[in-house]
């Protein structure tokens, strides 16, 4: 306690002179609109500075809490992504003769095959039957091909066996579509005669002639093209919209009238 | 020694009058502010008890900040003035700072110069940047801290010399 009072003692001038000042500062604070608003901006400035500093630590120390969060928000948004979808895909083929489209997940895909297959979470129990199409948000993937009860495996367009119905959006023009085996985002038009008239960038939609897909659904676009062959047939190479190697969510056409045109054709 | 205290109450009060009365209304060029009460800070005796002194200035300031409304610029600028004044005054006259009667008289031009200088600079300096009190006024404050010094030196070195003529 003495030395407290000591050392009180011995440093009153600065204790008196700090003091002083306080009152000092105060009294220009309180009574001069300048000082007033210039040490306003001081202290806004140091109560920022710490702010941010803290909150800085503060969500470094939140990141965890933070990450579930944006999964969550994720999650939710991909599910109104994929209702959106639905409905916009639906809107496409609302036309045609789709009874209703399924949701599957991929829990199987290749694309270093010649002969890749897709596997989903979706089967016979759901109502998958074969020959039915595939398309993800982005366009065609494939042809449903074998069933299981809650398993279904899809030719996938990079499947060499597989051939789709397809047309030039803009003329038209039908063809179809196969895969040569080598470049999984690139496949192959064929049946384009050389008196089409083409570019790159052109569309290609599905053609509608077939059981599997209605008119309309994208493939992809003219990457290149070469009209040096013999056969009377353009040689063009499409790159395709869907990403093959990274497809998760994916649609399952249901069309109506597939049995009554196959009856038909068997007749 | 009270009739000598006596007198340097007399003196100050005459000091601090004559700021409030003359001075306080004295601007020359526009730029120049006359503050001779700062001569009672450098003339205040070695021997007095600082924490007086930080009091007298404190005392002083205020009552020439309510005259000008300069709300505290003066009292802040005279107790800082009055806290360093020992440091000062030992910067200046070195060893001889603490002889009691060594002020003034009996020390070199030059360390009186220094002293005078320091605490009239020291002075002019806090006072402008509290009127100022912004950065973009950096470089005024400097300019009107040195032409301020500059004249106010001269002023209260004759005021020194007329007090210490008697």
């Amino acid at each position: 306690m003495q030395s407290i009072i000591n050392s009180i003692v011995k440093n009153r001038n600065l204790i008196i002179y700090l003091l002083l000042t306080f009152i000092s500062f105060n009294y220009l604070y309180n009574n001069s609109s300048i000082h007033y608003s210039g040490v306003g901006k001081i202290g806004t400035f140091i109560s920022g500075s710490t702010s941010n500093f803290y909150s800085k630590i503060n969500s470094y120390f939140n990141l965890k809490e933070e990450n579930r969060k944006l999964i969550e928000e994720n999650l939710e948004l991909k599910k109104i992504e994929s209702q959106f979808i639905r409905i916009s895909d639906k809107s496409i083929i609302s036309e045609s003769n789709i009874d209703k489209t399924l949701n599957a997940k991929v829990i199987l895909n290749s694309i270093n095959k010649s002969k890749n297959i897709i596997v989903i979470n979706k089967g016979g129990l759901n109502g998958i039957t074969n020959e039915m199409g595939v398309i993800s948000s982005k366009g065609v993937v494939g042809i449903i091909k074998n069933i299981t009860d809650n398993y279904s495996s899809i030719v996938s367009l990079l499947n060499t066996d597989l051939k789709i119905n397809a047309i030039l959006k803009n003329s038209s023009t039908i063809g179809s579509i196969s895969w040569n085996g080598l470049d999984p985002r690139i496949v192959q038009l064929n049946d384009i005669p050389l008196s089409s008239s083409i570019k790159v960038g052109d569309t290609i939609v599905t053609g509608g002639m077939s059981f599997y897909f209605p008119k309309g659904i994208p493939i992809g676009r003219i990457e290149d093209y070469n009209n040096t062959s013999l056969e009377g047939y353009y040689s063009i190479d499409v790159s395709i919209f869907s990403d093959f190697s990274s497809l998760s969510n994916l649609y399952i056409l249901q069309r109506t009238d597939n049995d009554e045109i196959k009856s038909l054709l068997n007749e | 020694m009270n009739r000598e205290l006596v007198k340097e109450i007399i003196l100050s009060l005459v000091i601090v009058l004559s700021q409030l009365l003359i001075f306080n209304h004295i601007n020359l060029f526009g730029t120049v502010d006359t503050f001779i009460y700062v001569s009672l800070f450098i003339l205040y005796k070695t021997t007095y008890d600082k924490t007086y002194l930080i009091l007298f200035g404190f005392l002083v300031g205020l009552i020439i900040d309510l005259s000008l409304q300069t709300y505290g610029a003066h009292t802040l600028a005279s107790i800082t003035v009055c806290y360093l004044k020992e440091r000062i005054e030992k910067y200046s006259f070195g060893v001889n700072s603490t002889l009691p009667l060594a002020m003034i008289r009996g020390t070199q031009l030059t360390n009186r110069v220094t002293y005078f200088f320091l605490i009239i600079f020291l002075h002019s300096l806090i006072y402008f940047s509290l009127i100022f009190f912004k950065f973009e006024f950096t470089l005024t404050i400097f300019l009107y801290t040195l032409i301020n010094s500059i004249i106010n030196f001269i002023i209260v070195w004759i005021i020194s010399k007329l007090i210490f003529n008697k």
